[in-house]
């Protein structure tokens, strides 16, 4: 048998261990049985499906055999095995966070009941993604959507996360029922329940019902996914979700959704003709776009990270889109490096967006604040908070030498190479979300920039905050191991791309891997097959430059094209590191030895002469997100309340207040009209409920009428 | 646009030969009174008359002029029978305290730093006109930074109010060595007409060492220029007494 | 409009048996000694019915009870109404006027800072004169005890003052310049308050340049306050010493020789030219207009040297006495100088065609700054920036002096009160200036500059439209001929209190450019 499977049934074990331990140990103890079965739990989890993912050895193995419902599955190919190593990866340092984290909770909340749904949830996940067929899958699923609703609205306390929650579980039911209908769609005629029959059924469906399931998979997981316009729950709810909760939120199950669409639309019924990739790439466009834009006006860390999260996912659906329109172009090639793209950006994702959620966590515990307009000036207190939280901050916002850069440059570089598609109406769509894509990008290092200028820097601008400590050390760890991630995935993108290539290369065609890292050392093997022009442009990008001592395909990402134009694109960040620690050495030392005798004297910053400067007297974050708000403010729409102002005749004026309210642009498009006509449908239904006796026996007799109608109607067979 | 280029380029080169050539145009400075012989008799009424006290009787039959008090006021011309004798001229500047000259401090461009510490508006404005045509300080190598961080020299006009202390401390503080202090007209240097005061001082002696001083009230913007250039070490300065200690009596500008 | 000679009729009838009215007529003064309950209501009417503008509050210490003087003054027949309150020294509260008499507001605060007098509904009364951080409460430097030579001993300044914050939203914050700030520029502190660009509110703290004039002119001659009168404003020195030799000249019933005068009128209209000059390269040099400002730069030490030429002193200083003038200027260097302001004139209209189009520079200063007409009433504004707002108020014409009401005209008046509208004005009362001086050259009259200077006590009002605007003094003389109270109430007093109206609603961008364009001047505020 394989060890894998050995290796996630020893994982469930522990999940249950801890369940019971929890249970029986007394309250105090629960946040450390949690943090040391969390962690030792996603050991044998990242070790089963590392081993999947890069020796390849997938698995099947039969559950129980439900009557009239088939078999239930478990199976991990190598996409399950990305989405569990990301979900370990995840989980390891945040069941560690939790083990200082939920001391605040003692006595006010139950934490045998966040340990327990914890554990339980993370063996839900773990069921979605390893199940082989419908039945387990929306079992697990439907599983993990009401424990996702209990953790959300764990602080049950406040009137405002009791209302996130039901959003977000409303909304979590409508993906389930377009999930359902969508997957039905394709069981029918397949007639069993196992996805490997599922696909082979796909190939005979027609247009109209790929076009629906299509739809109602990718809305219905686009819901979990984040996407525009479904996506209103997210960041109510993930400003509910205590901070030992979001991490996951965001990090584990953010990708659940996407696990679902490309299972459904990669795998099981792949997509062949280009018009539902295009309504991928708009949707990812817009989700984009629109997510970073209120994430640089927001103030609230929480919320910020939640509309950050949004345009993460947008990003990472515009890969997918990308792929599924070259693919359905055929050109393979591209295809597969647009979904090696959307796999990294995912993987990214999941790394810096948990980073950020525990530094989130940790000021919010030791500052007691999450406004950026009160806080400021941590990186005194808490320097390596401060540091951790800047490496999240430079990877979210794509500065190398962080893994952000690399998945968003390669992106970019997906949608440059739209030029090769001959449709010039889809061209013209890709320019435009190039265009927006570049713009998200200024905007997300704008509104990190903030993020952490307005968090760490400058003065304090309250009291409470001047006087916060550094965080636990469990805290500091788990965000010390998810910035070596980070650095690692950023500095070593030839050795993940081999990886997510293969992961992808069951579903898509092979050859991503040599067309983004081609092997280009003189002495290997494959040497010799590339084109001469190819490997002449080569050597003059310094490739060859330590190929003694490098393992591997070397350090450069690089894109080949044809003969006229040999090197399309090319990066590679593991030299840009050297090169600038190099320069930054260099620099330094000459700096230090010109200046030797230089003597220098630390004064206070120049204030103008004032006698002291004040916080209220530096920049605040909504002054600083200020331009963005006015320039869309088509956008943000915005309504500014001043109160009376407080006057003792008409030109004394002593106070003025002014608060200004907006409200989210898909709420005024979707949700706020699909409530309108909800609530216009129930009371015109209402209206039927007038309390007449006869009335209602009327209703029973048409009742009877249409279902013997109905049932004469129908052929009656064997 | 094209109106103002034909503009700029018909006015021409207004600028001023000094420090190269001597400025001779009438109304570049009002002259200030000289010491030196004067009718022993009238000594008294010559000194009563002057009201800061800056003429006093120095020997049998003559008279100094401490030109750090001197407010301008031209008593000592008007109305008197013998009025005291008077000089053209504008260069004023000197050391404030010793009579070396000051060393060659700043070799390239200099930025500086103008802090107005109750000043009436007279030598604030003599200090503007330096960046006017006539005069041109940038030419010389001259700046006027806002920004104490990168400023040289700390130009102080005013009396210095007791609410400006501590933003000038401040300033003199924020500024990198090596720094010089140029105190410019007759409140910064003795508080012009306005001290004793509870709520002004005699200028910034007391809070700064000055370096040099430029009476005058206001100095004309030559009479600044040079004392710029004294402060950094490129003209000599000019003592502030006349008659100048032992010496022979104050020659007239060049 | 009200004629002087109804005021005392009305008054009567409105508060019989609260006021008692005493007419001058050939001052054109009218003093209404009111009870401290009708002060409100006779001066909200004489402001908003009757059509006064209010000039200032004098409040001085007698012997053995305050008097407070409440100034308004109108167009020529209106003439001078001083509403007057005595009481006890005990009593040290008093109504308070500036919640319908907005422009009084500064005034009261700075009573309270200077005596230690209460009025009562002010809300904003502390920290105006005598920065809270720097001085103890209850100093009262203006009051006979305090001996305003010295310097003080004890100090207890509150060490934790902190700006007061008027704008309350979230993420607002107050950005702060000064007092050191900018190349050159006086000392003041402003805190933009603001959530971003906009400047939603700003109050600036002045009184960087205080210097205790008034205190120390307590006790002096008459010829040493002359001194003070010129040299606490040395950019218009020669329109505040004329104020003050006119006080003076009243009180001691002394009569200007016609030379005198005619010169007089030259002085001063020779200064107004030069400072409009300077306005004008301020607001050039503001919006970044190099060629500009450099003209106007030349243009202006062109007339700062044709002054030093003609007069000896580039700023006019030391010119004026009691009773005339310290030196004769011969007819021929007063034409020479004329032919050369006639120049620069020129060369002035030349400046003003190329700005007017000159569409980057009129972006900057069009609409940007607007106080509207209502706003300026109120606060009582007075000069250029008052005239671009509607308000026609020029002293020169509505309370003639030294012969102005001989000479020949006009008051310029514009409407939008915005930066635009404050430029052409300066363009064209440069303009007007040079008339007037073309006029006084013209008919030079021979004779002496000057009479001998009796002096007499007495009180009185001196009055100048300095280039800034209305400056008004009010001076009392005692037995020896020294300074009893001398009060300065400089046109820059009134409109800085003004100032905040045309910065708010505005970015931060066009606050300097709002600043040049208002052309304030610290020194003469603060004193």
């Amino acid at each position: 048998m394989n060890i894998a499977v050995w290796l996630i049934g020893l994982f469930l074990v522990l999940c249950g261990v801890g369940i019971a331990l929890v249970v029986l140990l007394p309250q105090p103890r629960a946040p450390q049985v949690l943090a040391w079965i969390g962690a030792l739990a996603s050991l044998p989890v990242i070790g089963a499906s590392g081993w999947v993912l890069l020796a390849g050895n997938t698995f099947t193995m039969r559950l129980w055999t439900l009557p009239s419902l088939g078999t239930l599955l478990l199976r991990m190919d190598r996409l399950s095995a990305l989405f569990i190593v990301i979900t370990g990866l995840v989980f390891l340092p945040v069941s560690v966070f939790c083990a200082g984290h939920l001391s605040r909770y003692l006595g006010r909340y139950s934490l045998r009941a966040f340990s327990v749904m914890f554990l339980a949830l993370y063996a839900s996940i773990v069921l979605i993604l390893t199940a082989g067929d419908v039945l387990l899958f929306l079992l697990a699923w439907e599983a993990m959507s009401i424990l996702t609703y209990l953790l959300v609205n764990y602080e049950h306390e406040e009137s405002a996360h009791t209302r996130a929650g039901y959003v977000m579980l409303a909304f979590s039911e409508a993906g389930l029922l377009a999930v359902v209908l969508g997957l039905l769609l394709l069981a029918v005629p397949a007639g069993s329940l196992d996805f490997a029959s599922l696909k082979t059924a796909a190939l005979t469906l027609g247009p109209g019902t790929r076009w629906a399931v299509f739809l109602l998979t990718f809305f219905g997981f686009g819901i979990k996914a984040g996407l525009v316009p479904v996506n209103s729950w997210l960041p109510r709810a993930y400003t509910a979700a205590p901070a030992g909760f979001l991490p996951v939120l965001a990090g584990a199950m953010l990708n659940l959704g996407f696990y679902g669409i490309m299972r459904v639309n990669l795998d099981v019924a792949p997509i062949t003709v280009p018009a539902p990739g295009l309504v991928v790439l708009v949707v990812g466009t817009v989700s984009a776009l629109l997510g970073i834009l209120y994430a640089t006006i927001e103030n609230d860390l929480k919320t910020m990270l939640a509309h950050s999260s949004i345009e993460n996912a947008g990003i990472i659906t515009v890969a997918l889109g990308a792929g599924f329109i070259f693919t359905a172009y055929q050109l393979p090639v591209l295809g597969a490096m647009a979904f090696v793209t959307a796999g990294y950006h995912l993987v990214n994702h999941s790394f810096y967006k948990t980073l950020l959620l525990l530094g989130a966590g940790a000021v919010e515990d030791r500052a007691g604040t999450r406004d950026l307009n009160k806080l400021g000036g941590l990186i005194r207190m808490m320097p390596w908070t401060a540091l951790f939280f800047l490496v999240g901050a430079l990877s979210i916002a794509a500065i190398p030498p962080f893994n952000g850069f690399v998945s968003e440059w390669l992106t970019l570089q997906i949608i440059l190479r739209s030029v090769e598609l001959a449709s010039v109406g889809v061209k013209i769509i890709f320019v435009i979300c190039g265009a927006s894509l570049a713009l998200t990008a200024a905007l997300a290092v704008t509104c990190f920039v903030k993020a952490f200028a307005m968090g760490f820097l400058g003065m304090s601008r309250s009291a409470r905050v001047a006087q916060a400590k550094e965080a636990r050390r469990s805290t500091l760890a788990p965000m010390l191991l998810l910035s070596v991630l980070c650095l690692g995935f950023g500095v070593l993108p030839t050795y993940v791309i081999p990886v997510l290539s293969r992961t992808m290369a069951p579903v898509v065609a092979p050859g991503a891997t040599d067309a983004l890292v081609p092997p280009f050392f003189a002495g290997s093997p494959a040497h010799g097959q590339l084109p001469s022009a190819f490997v002449a442009e080569f050597h003059d990008l310094g490739a060859q430059t330590g190929q003694r001592i490098l393992p591997g395909r070397g350090l450069v990402v690089m894109h080949r094209g044809g003969t006229a134009n040999p090197v399309v694109f090319a990066m590679s960040t593991s030299y840009m590191v050297i090169v600038l620690v190099l320069l930054l050495g260099i620099a330094y030392g000459v700096i230090r030895v010109l200046t030797r005798r230089r003597h220098v004297v630390r004064r206070a910053c120049w204030d103008g002469g004032i006698p002291r400067l004040l916080p209220e007297m530096t920049y605040s974050a909504t002054g600083f997100s200020n331009p963005v708000r006015v320039i869309f403010e088509a956008i943000f729409h915005p309504t500014t309340i001043e109160d009376q102002p407080d006057t003792v005749a008409a030109h004394f004026r002593m106070a003025i207040h002014r608060q200004r309210e907006d409200v989210h642009i898909v709420d005024r498009f979707v949700l706020h009209p699909v409530k309108a006509m909800t609530w216009g449908f129930a009371r015109w239904l209402a209206g039927m409920h007038h309390g007449k006796l006869n009335a209602y026996l009327a209703y029973v007799l048409l009742a009877l009428l249409l279902v013997l109608l109905v049932a004469w109607a129908l052929p009656v067979g064997p | 646009m094209s109106g103002w280029f034909l503009k700029g380029v018909t006015t021409g080169t207004k600028t001023t030969g000094y420090p190269a050539h001597a400025e001779g145009a009438p109304g570049v400075s009002p002259g200030r009174p000289v010491g030196g012989a004067y009718p022993e008799r009238e000594i008294p009424l010559l000194v009563a008359r002057c009201p800061v006290g800056a003429i006093r009787p120095s020997g049998q039959a003559a008279v100094m002029v401490d030109y750090r008090r001197c407010v301008h006021c031209f008593r000592c011309q008007r109305g008197l029978a013998t009025p005291l004798a008077w000089e053209s001229g504008y260069e004023w500047a000197g050391v404030f305290n010793d009579q070396q000259a000051l060393d060659h401090a700043f070799t390239r461009s200099v930025n500086i730093l103008v802090v107005d510490t109750g000043d009436c508006g007279a030598c604030l404005n003599e200090v503007k006109q330096l960046n006017n045509p006539y005069y041109n300080m940038h030419r010389l190598g001259l700046f006027i930074t806002p920004t104490p961080r990168n400023a040289d020299v700390l130009l102080v006009v005013g009396p210095l109010t007791d609410h400006m202390r501590v933003p000038l401390q401040k300033a003199y503080e924020a500024m990198p060595t090596p720094k010089r202090v140029i105190a410019v007209g007759a409140c910064a240097l003795s508080g012009g007409v306005f001290a004793p005061s509870f709520a002004c001082n005699s200028g910034p002696a007391d809070l700064l060492p000055v370096d040099v001083a430029v009476p005058g009230n206001p100095p004309p913007p030559l009479a600044i220029l040079q004392g710029l250039l004294v402060a950094v070490g490129r003209k000599s300065p000019r003592p502030l007494e006349s008659p100048a200690g032992d010496t022979a009596q104050e020659v007239s500008a060049r | 409009m009200m004629k002087l000679a109804d005021i005392s009729t009305q008054v009567a009838r409105r508060w019989p048996g609260e006021v008692e009215t005493r007419l001058d007529v050939s001052s054109s003064t009218c003093d209404l000694s009111c009870t401290s309950n009708a002060l409100p209501a006779v001066c909200t009417w004489l402001f908003t019915e009757a059509g006064y503008s209010f000039a200032g509050l004098v409040a001085e210490e007698g012997a053995s009870q305050w008097e407070l003087r409440y100034l308004f003054y109108g167009e020529r027949a209106m003439g001078w109404v001083q509403v007057i309150i005595y009481a006890p020294l005990s009593e040290r509260t008093f109504p308070s006027i500036s919640a319908s008499v907005h422009a009084a507001d500064w005034h009261e605060r700075e009573v309270e800072d200077h005596f230690g007098l209460v009025f009562e509904g002010h809300p904003r009364l502390g920290d105006f004169v005598l920065h809270d951080d720097r001085w103890q409460e209850g100093l009262e430097p203006m009051r006979h005890r305090f001996n305003g030579r010295e310097a003080v001993g004890e100090r207890q300044p509150n060490l934790h003052w902190r700006p007061r914050r008027i704008v309350h939203a979230p993420g607002s914050f107050m950005m702060p310049i000064g007092p050191v700030f900018s190349g050159g520029t006086e000392p003041v502190h402003f805190l933009l308050e603001t959530v971003g660009e906009d400047v939603i509110r700003t109050i600036p703290r002045l009184f960087y340049a205080y210097r205790g004039i008034e205190k120390i002119a307590e006790g002096r001659t008459v010829a040493d306050a002359l001194l003070l009168a010129e040299r606490f404003c040395g950019t218009s020195a020669f329109a505040h010493g004329l104020a003050f030799c006119q006080a003076v000249e009243t009180i001691s019933r002394l009569d200007v020789p016609p030379r005198a005068r005619a010169l007089r009128v030259l002085l001063a209209e020779l200064e107004r030219f030069r400072h409009h000059v300077a306005a004008i390269e301020a607001i050039c040099e503001s919006t970044a207009l190099a060629v500009a400002a450099s003209q106007t730069a030349m243009l202006q030490e062109d007339v700062l040297r044709v002054t030093g030429a003609l007069t000896g002193h580039r700023y006019l200083f030391g010119l004026l006495c009691v009773g005339g003038l310290t030196r004769d200027l011969s007819d021929t260097d007063c034409q020479d100088a004329l032919a050369a302001v006639q120049h620069v004139g020129l060369q002035l209209d030349k400046i003003e065609q190329l700005l007017r189009f000159t569409s980057s520079f009129l972006d900057r200063i069009e609409q940007v700054g607007v106080t509207a007409h209502t706003d300026v009433r109120a606060y009582g504004l007075v000069g250029p920036v008052a005239r671009a707002a509607g308000i026609a108020r020029d002293l020169r014409k509505a309370q003639p002096y030294c012969g102005y009401e001989a000479l020949n005209f006009e008051v310029p008046v514009e409407n939008e009160g915005d930066g635009y509208a404050r430029l052409r004005i300066l363009f064209a009362e440069a303009r007007q200036s040079v008339r007037l001086m073309e006029q006084a050259v013209a008919s030079l009259p021979a004779g002496p500059v000057t009479v001998p200077p009796e002096l007499q006590p007495g009180a009185a009002l001196g009055w100048t439209e300095a280039p800034r605007g209305a400056a008004v003094h009010w001076l009392r003389l005692g037995e020896d001929g020294q300074v009893e109270r001398y009060r300065i109430i400089p046109p820059s007093f009134m409109n800085w209190h003004g100032f905040h109206l045309a910065a708010e609603d505005f970015a931060f961008q066009d606050f300097p450019i709002i600043l040049a364009t208002f052309d304030l001047s610290v020194a003469e505020n603060d004193r």
